[in-house]
């Protein structure tokens, strides 16, 4: 059975872009715009590991990843954050504490900046959930 | 000397002195009786024959309790007292009486001579000198040669008490000598008046300071052995006189080191105050004393003197130039005041500030926020390349394993994928290319309302289409101002689009509106884009004005708001925005008309 990874980006290119490569990595893509429904759709399929772009329209990512970690249920998945807007910087652990403002919310389990490196990505994807399931 | 008088004199004597002396005497026997008395006597008490003497001089019935007449016909002694009786028109009269017993041979006083001379006239002096002795606003005091005051008037009394008999200076000062500088020692010195000042200390209020005149009191004779010491308080004159050299100094100060030049000229155009600021800023040199109105007229702008002297009560040129006396053209603020005392026209005090060092600080932080803006404009661009770098790899990606597994959909798709960011590459330099080209505002009086209209019109069918009311809100008239007509047209599109993408994002259906509407309040136009659409959360919030943001994927390059901003700025307003997710936004446009840009032309405030 395929391990299922959540691509939640508001660029329908992207979505498409990071689906095929996840497929030929061996997994289970699923894919999300930042519809408002994310949260329940998440729970409903149980991904193994989330991937989510930090700025989209309506729903922004930090928004979206602060409710999955404050989610007693989904707070346990592991989440890749997607960054375009700033450089890596921005999302070491005080850039990250500035833009969630709650210091109760752990960190990512990664960050990847853009434009994707998709052997990295990848990379630290198999890494987080070898570790998971050790 | 005479040993005899001459015969005639002394039949004179004997004949006519007791009838023409200046003076009242009449005789007087035992009984009270006026047995013989002189004209001036009759001219003074009247008709005297077979009257008596108490009737005569008191009108009374009686004789006087005290009676110093029966006192002479007792011991035979002399007596002068000073009486009062009434005259013979009855009013009340003082006189001096001498009652001069007549001893007959065998010593017995028979008779009693009175001369009574009138002092009723002396008297009045006395106390109408008494009064104003007393009386005068000032401090009076007379002081013997020891420095002992002698008398003092009631003022002095009043504030010291009784001091008679003290020295001066230990009544006054509380010293235990002279005083170093002694006004009175001077007087007795050399006889002549002198003033001086001193500083009196009486009880609560220390320190009186005192204006004194010393005046030697000369006997008939010059010598004189007492002066008059006449003290006038001046504490409040020298502590007013005081305070207003304080405020004049303060006033004085304040205009002398004023940046801004200030010049005041009276009601008949004579250069009252021309403060130093105000020669740098004219070139006028230190040592020129006299300017004259007619060279400062000739500086400032045409007419402006003219404007102020016959116009409202204040005359205000935001930004104009005036000449210096080198020549040169500076630019200036000018600001000028009709100078009013109770509605009277006094003079005209005008302010200059000089702009010169202000606009180049302008011309400087302007240069500072360009360079800025080219910073952060590079690391949007980078941030909108990697953004176009990241879906040309991801078409190269679906391409390439495309062809690789033999997926023609990823081959199509990936296809697609170069295409569409292909073209939103050139669209991205395209609008990059506008934004930093920018464009110089052209400044022209303009109706806010009609530019609303304009832009409503603009996106009318694109609404309708989505099923979006969009509409102008204009409550209150507003009257025109300056500014940039592309410029706000400009920003009310990228505002109005923006609007209309919000509502067409949101997850609503129906009753979907964005609003124009303008109004002034407290001379700001307020321009406001009211929307119901999607509305935007904290970290949107924070990105708004920033390069290269945008929410909307393929849709725009990020740089509506910035341009919008920048727009609103270079009219010297302000943009703000509320906004709620789900709810909706408002973006406000607030332009302060005072600061909207200007020509270069006279204004009045």
């Amino acid at each position: 059975m395929p391990r299922k990874i959540m691509i939640i980006d508001d660029e329908p290119d992207i979505r498409v872009y990071l689906a095929a490569a996840a497929e030929d990595n061996g997994f289970l893509p699923l894919t999300l715009g930042a519809e408002e429904t994310v949260i329940k759709l998440i729970a409903d399929n149980k991904p193994d590991l989330v991937v989510l772009d930090i700025m989209m329209p309506m729903r922004s990512g930090v928004s979206i990843y602060k409710e999955i970690r404050t989610s007693p249920s989904l707070a346990h998945i592991p989440i890749i954050l997607i960054s375009g807007m700033a450089g890596l910087s921005d999302f070491m652990e005080k850039g990250f504490r500035q833009l969630i403002a709650d210091d109760q919310i752990p960190p990512p389990d990664a960050f990847i900046e853009k434009p994707i490196d998709i052997s990295l990505l990848f990379k630290q994807i198999k890494m987080l959930l070898d570790n998971r399931s050790c | 000397m005479l040993t005899s008088l001459p015969t005639d004199i002394d039949k004179w004597i004997r004949d006519n002195l007791f009838d023409v002396i200046p003076m009242a005497i009449s005789v007087i026997d035992r009984e009270y009786n006026i047995i013989h008395a002189n004209t001036a006597f009759e001219q003074m008490f009247g008709l005297w024959r077979n009257r008596k003497c108490y009737a005569v001089y008191k009108n009374q019935d009686a004789p006087c309790t005290i009676c110093k007449g029966s006192d002479a016909f007792k011991d035979g002694v002399t007596r002068i007292n000073e009486e009062v009786g009434f005259n013979k028109n009855g009013r009340l009269t003082r006189y001096i009486q001498h009652s001069i017993p007549v001893k007959h041979e065998n010593g017995e006083v028979q008779f009693v001579v009175e001369i009574a001379t009138d002092i009723t006239e002396i008297e009045l002096l006395r106390e109408e000198h008494q009064l104003l002795f007393d009386q005068v606003p000032c401090n009076i005091l007379v002081i013997n040669r020891d420095f002992r005051i002698v008398r003092t008037n009631h003022r002095l009394r009043q504030i010291f008490g009784n001091i008679d008999g003290k020295f001066c200076f230990k009544a006054l000062k509380g010293y235990d000598s002279k005083c170093a500088e002694c006004t009175a020692h001077q007087t007795f010195s050399d006889g002549d008046i002198h003033t001086g000042s001193h500083v009196w200390d009486h009880g609560e209020n220390h320190g009186a300071h005192m204006l004194v005149t010393t005046v030697p009191l000369r006997r008939a004779d010059k010598s004189f052995d007492l002066i008059m010491e006449m003290a006038v308080d001046v504490t409040k004159t020298l502590k007013l006189e005081d305070e207003l050299k304080v405020v004049h100094m303060f006033l004085e100060s304040i205009i002398d080191t004023a940046i801004d030049g200030i010049i005041a000229l009276d009601d008949i155009s004579n250069i009252m105050i021309i403060n130093p600021a105000a020669r740098r800023i004219f070139h006028f040199p230190e040592n020129q004393a006299q300017i004259t109105k007619d060279q400062i007229e000739a500086l400032l702008p045409q007419g402006f003197l003219e404007q102020v002297a016959a116009g409202s009560q204040y005359s205000f040129l935001q930004e104009t130039e005036i000449k210096t006396l080198s020549g040169d053209m500076i630019p200036v603020r000018l600001i000028s005041t009709q100078l009013k005392t109770e509605g009277r026209f006094i003079g005209i005090a005008l302010h200059i500030q000089d702009l010169t060092e202000i606009q180049k600080l302008e011309k400087e932080k302007l240069e500072a926020e360009r360079l800025a803006a080219v910073g952060q404009t590079v690391a949007g661009l980078a941030h909108g390349i990697k953004n176009l770098i990241n879906a040309l790899e991801g078409g190269m990606y679906l391409l390439k394993s495309g062809i690789d597994k033999n997926r023609m959909d990823r081959v199509s798709d990936g296809m697609d994928m170069l295409i569409r960011n292909i073209a939103r590459v050139s669209m991205f330099v395209k609008e990059f290319l506008t934004f930093s080209k920018g464009h110089e505002i052209q400044v022209k009086i303009e109706d806010p309302a009609l530019i609303a209209h304009e832009v409503v019109e603009l996106y009318a069918a694109e609404a309708a289409k989505q099923g979006i009311e969009l509409r102008c809100e204009i409550p209150d008239r507003v009257s025109p101002a300056p500014m940039d007509y592309e410029g706000m047209h400009e920003c009310l599109t990228n505002l109005v689009g923006n609007a209309i993408d919000a509502c067409n994002m949101s997850e609503k259906k129906g009753n979907l509106f964005v609003a124009v509407r303008i109004s002034e309040k407290e001379g700001t136009l307020i321009f406001e884009v009211i929307d119901n659409g999607c509305g935007m959360d904290y970290e949107v919030k924070q990105k708004v004005f920033t390069n290269f943001f945008t929410t909307k994927g393929l849709g725009g390059a990020g740089l509506g708001l910035l341009t919008t901003k920048k727009i609103v700025q270079e009219h010297g307003g302000v943009i703000t925005f509320t906004s709620e997710p789900g709810v909706g936004s408002t973006f406000s446009i607030r332009l302060p008309r005072k600061r909207l840009p200007k020509h270069k032309a006279f204004s009045r405030l």
